[in-house]
Parts: structure tokens; sequence; C-alpha cells
């Protein structure tokens, strides 16, 4: 890594979307991009790159909010689809988005970090079982479960 | 081996568990269905959101030297690193001498606290307070601690445990709270 910005540059958008899967809020996985980036730099420096340190902050962080905030904030969309869609297609993408971060936080907490870590991080299973400290056979499993347990939780709302 | 659709959507076969799994597809129609539903479901669950009015461009970080100050410093840094590694090399030649203890700075982000503390076993779990940083929301505190392993954690307004979001080493208490692992190596 040549510094930080870069740093920052090149893992923002993920990091987004794992805390936005994580919390299930807009606002507060953008607080928490920027508030993990600058323990980060803060702690490390900027001469070390280490995403899954990153992604531990990033964890730690969005655990101890939502453990001081449990009461539930629900998911509020603004206007944040893509500028490049007619607005019909933006509506669509908003409910969709909507009820799928909706279904995530309906998930046991394990299964939800699980689901956000593979789908935003790019950690393979095995830095994602180093960083959670469980076997890795155990998250092959253990994110297949969640990843149909979200199908159950989604058909059920769809009837 | 249902998991074997997930491994597939993760990018996590090897080459025997793809033929595995072609195998399965070929042969099971429910794992056919099941696999489809599941990328299906993966493409909403990995629908991008446009960050541009949430993310800044770049992070507001705080002061860091700037370059022309850098280079204005380092030739200066440099020899003075020289001539303190060759008056370090000399002593320790004359005699051992066991690690300095290392300074080490604790700083959290807690923007609404009213007070904040820390007690680690560094201080026989005696609380110290740490001082705020101008408005800015962090709060500071600078030991100088011996090499070791350490327990501690943050109390916020006097009540609220915490324990430090920038260190991953982390353990559960005998009170239901949680402590941070902080290993300090000594400076020689």
């Amino acid at each position: 890594m040549k510094n930080g910005a870069e740093f920052y540059k090149a893992n923002r958008e993920r990091l987004y979307a794992y805390l936005l899967r994580m919390t299930g809020d807009l606002q507060l996985a953008a607080d928490l991009v920027q508030e993990s980036f600058v323990r980060y730099l803060d702690r490390y420096g900027d001469q070390k790159s280490n995403r899954a340190l990153l992604y531990t902050i990033a964890r730690n962080a969005a655990l101890d909010i939502m453990r001081r905030h449990k009461a539930d904030a629900g998911v509020e969309m603004d206007d944040h689809a893509d500028p490049g869609t007619s607005p019909e297609q933006t509506v669509i993408d908003r409910q969709a988005l909507t009820r799928m971060l909706m279904a995530v936080q309906q998930l046991a907490p394990m299964e939800r970090e699980l689901i956000a870590l593979v789908v935003s991080a790019d950690l393979s299973y095995r830095e994602i079982a180093r960083m959670l400290n469980i076997s890795e056979a155990n998250v092959k499993v253990k994110v297949h479960r969640a990843r149909v347990r979200l199908r159950e939780i989604l058909a059920s709302e769809a009837v | 081996m249902a998991y074997l659709s997930s491994m597939f959507i993760d990018n996590e076969l090897d080459l025997d568990e793809k033929v595995q799994f072609v195998d399965k597809i070929h042969l099971e129609q429910p794992f056919y269905q099941e696999t489809r539903e599941l990328l299906l479901q993966e493409r909403l669950l990995r629908m991008p959101v446009d960050t541009r009015r949430l993310l800044p461009e770049r992070l507001p970080l705080r002061e860091r030297p700037r370059p022309w100050l850098k280079r204005l410093i380092q030739p200066v840094a440099y020899a003075a690193a020289g001539f303190a590694a060759a008056g370090l090399l000399l002593l320790m030649l004359v005699r051992p001498t066991p690690p300095a203890p290392a300074a080490s700075r604790f700083v959290i982000y807690e923007p609404a606290a009213h007070q904040v503390e820390l007690a680690g076993s560094f201080t026989d779990w005696r609380r110290m307070p740490l001082q705020p940083v101008g408005n800015s929301g962090y709060w500071e505190l600078h030991l100088r601690l011996p090499a070791g392993e350490y327990r501690f954690a943050y109390i916020l307004d006097g009540t609220r445990q915490v324990a430090d979001p920038t260190l991953p080493g982390r353990e559960r208490d005998d009170f239901g709270g949680e402590n941070s692992i902080l290993n300090v190596e000594g400076q020689v």
C-alpha cells in the first residue's frame, strides 16, 4: 500500500457493503466506514495493508454500536440507487434492497456476520475462519445454512 | 455436501469438488433447484448501492506530516537514528540492559461520552481518566508499560465497559464484560 488514501479508495466500497449488511442502516454504515479507516490508520499507520485487520476493526466497531443501540432503527432507504437507471427501476431496486437488508437483519448474529463477509468483503473462507475464530469447515457449513435460512425468510415474507 | 452450492457461489471449490458439484447438479434435481435459487438470491444480496453521497472521496484524516516537512525532517531523522543506533550498539556491547517500558497511547472515539476511563491489569484494575482531544470526540491517555501481555477496557460515563475497538484480541471477563488483550513489546 502506498498510503492511507489509496487503501481507503480501494476498500471503502466493499467495507461499506459489509457494514450495510451488518447494520441494515445506510447512514450508520457510512459513518462506520470512516470510523474504521480512521481507527485502522491511527493505530497501524498507512504503511501496512491488511484487509482482514480492517474488517476486524469494522466488525468490532459495528458490534459495539449495535450492542449500544439495541433498538431497531429499521432500514431506511434514501434515493441512493444507481443514478444511471430509470426512476421505475430505481424504485424496484430500492424496494428489493430494502427487503433483502431487512431479511438479513432477521438472521442469527453469526449467520448475519458470515453473509455480510462472504458477499462483501472478498475474503476467503480461510480468512473468515481466522477472523471469527472458527474452523474453515464450520464456515462452509454455516455460510450455506445462512443462505438457506435467508431464502426461507424471504419466501415467508413473500407469502 | 449441500454446502457445495455455497462454495460454488463463493468460488471456494477445488478441482475435485468441482467434479462433485457438476455430478450432483446433473443427477439431483432438488440440488439444481436450490443452487439456482441461491444464485438468484445472491444477485439481490450483492446488489450495489451508490455510495457517492454517503462516502467522501477522501478520508477526513487528522493532521499528518506534510510531504515538504517530511522531506525536511527526514535527513535529520536518519542522521539522528544513525547516531542513536551507534550509541545503542555501544551500550549493548558494554552490558545488556533490560527492555525499557514502551510508550503506549490509548485512544477511543466516543463523542457522546462525558467521561472516559481506562482500567486494566497494568493499573491493578484501578480506573485512570482519559483526556478529551479538543472537540474531536477522541479521548486519549499516554502510559509507559513494561513489555508483556495485558488486559484492559474503557469505562464510559462511569458505568459502561467497552473493549478497544482497534484491537482484535478480546476475552470475556468474569462479570459478563469484555476486555481487550494488549501485547506490549519492550523498547530496547
